[in-house]
């Protein structure tokens, strides 16, 4: 069992290893751009900036090879070359249903799986050629994109509807736990479907005249990686030099409101790091509900500033989340060499 | 002589092996101890481990694309970088040039 785990562990860093660059290719263009247009009451307005706009269609591009990238790294740790076929398609069909980055790490050990147990095949010396680029492929592929598509696909849908209702019938009674559950269900799966609920949540309240909802999400979205990134900042021996400069690269995307930017160290260590950034997030929206913060715009991060309601908590619910994140995870993380 | 080689081609399914299989016959054959690790589309098999490189005198590369993990015979002086098809037609000749 220990060993399965340590395995596991390494086929994860594989996948986060490649992944990085993405994220902060994509991160940093998405919040160059962003940052440079003036942020209004419908979110980022490009339209006097054509630029920025390629610039950030050429970030959401690297972007959507996250996940894909993610999955098939994965693979590859798994089950060497064969393994990145089926570990891109699973990553691209996670995309496709929705499933965020989560879904990637499903899809990547799947086809890390599949490709081992086809590999495992006694086949006759003539076929020999063929496995690794016909059989092994085809084969790997359709079983993970017929388990992502059915396995995870249909019940994703149904439960971000459960999701919604559930946040609806919680209704806006209790603002502090409200903000306690928006807060984590942000922080859980970082632009999955838990994220994309509670935030599409928050944009229904603002059309409906309740800009609590979205204030309290837009200060949860830029605390993972703010909180991540100041970590590396605060004690960077604890951390290797791949992760410092993720680390930067986070804190730029977490002050533009891309929760993304926390993926690379999530994905390289879920169990510990997903706990702590809910908590953080969980707590700096609950912080906003209570000082009555209001965002105007469908966008988190400190980038809204300009249409949020009582700015001082606002800012103080944020850097009260993201101390948070910085110090547990300093806390939580023995100082090895990964 | 204790000799590492690896045989890799674009494609990965044939030449990769058949490179192999003949660098290990004609080494046989010459009193050689090879060892041949191959990078084809099934990923590395046949992987040179540290214990293989112990005592190694000398290195034949036939590869038509990058080697993975080349730094491992950082130290080894005899590195024969040759194309893919040299060590199926003519092993033998790689061999001597070794020496």
């Amino acid at each position: 069992m220990r060993a399965v785990l340590q395995n596991l562990k390494r086929y994860l860093l594989c996948g986060v290893s490649y992944v990085i660059p993405f994220v902060a290719c994509g991160g940093i263009l998405i919040a160059f751009s962003i940052a440079l247009v003036p942020m209004t009451a419908t979110g980022p307005d490009f339209s006097h900036a054509p630029t920025l706009k390629l610039l950030l269609e050429i970030g959401s591009a690297a972007f959507a090879l996250v996940v894909p990238v993610l999955a098939g790294y994965i693979a590859f740790g798994m089950a060497d070359r064969p393994g990145l076929v089926p570990g891109f398609v699973g990553g691209f069909v996670a995309n496709a249903v929705g499933a965020g980055f989560l879904g990637g790490i499903i899809a990547g050990l799947l086809a890390g799986g599949a490709v081992l147990l086809l590999k495992r095949l006694p086949v006759s010396r003539m076929l020999r050629p063929i496995m690794p680029i016909l059989v092994i492929p085809v084969c790997s592929s359709v079983a993970v994109g017929l388990l992502m598509y059915g396995l995870l696909g249909a019940p994703i849908r149904e439960l971000m509807v459960l999701m919604a209702h559930a946040l609806r019938t919680l209704g806006t009674g209790n603002q502090v736990i409200l903000g306690l559950v928006l807060g984590a269900m942000i922080a859980f799966d970082m632009g999955g479907p838990v994220n994309k609920t509670a935030f599409f949540f928050g944009v229904a309240m603002i059309k409906e005249g309740n800009v609590a909802v979205m204030g309290a999400c837009a200060a949860a979205i830029c605390i993972p990686p703010l909180g991540l990134g100041l970590a590396t900042l605060l004690a960077p021996g604890r951390w290797s030099t791949q992760e410092r400069e993720s680390g930067l690269a986070a804190l730029a995307m977490g002050a533009i409101g891309i929760t993304e930017g926390a993926i690379p160290f999530a994905a390289a260590r879920p169990l510990r790091v997903i706990p702590t950034i809910m908590g953080g997030s969980a707590l700096g929206a609950a912080l906003a509900m209570l000082g009555g913060v209001g965002d105007h715009a469908p966008h988190g991060g400190l980038i809204v500033l300009p249409v949020v309601d009582h700015r001082l908590w606002y800012v103080l619910s944020i850097l009260a989340g993201t101390l948070v994140v910085a110090i547990v995870s300093n806390f939580a993380r023995t100082p090895e060499a990964p | 002589m204790k000799i590492l080689a690896i045989t890799a081609c674009p494609t990965g399914i044939a030449h990769t092996y058949m490179a192999a299989e003949s660098l290990e016959r004609a080494g046989a054959r010459l009193g050689h101890q090879v060892k041949v690790e191959t990078q084809g589309a099934m990923g590395i098999e046949n992987r040179i481990t540290a214990q293989d490189l112990e005592g190694a005198d000398a290195v034949i590369l036939a590869c038509d694309i990058p080697v993975q993990g080349r730094e491992r015979f950082d130290g080894i002086p005899n590195i024969l970088e040759v194309p893919v098809q040299l060590a199926i037609k003519n092993p033998a000749e790689l061999f001597a040039r070794l020496q």
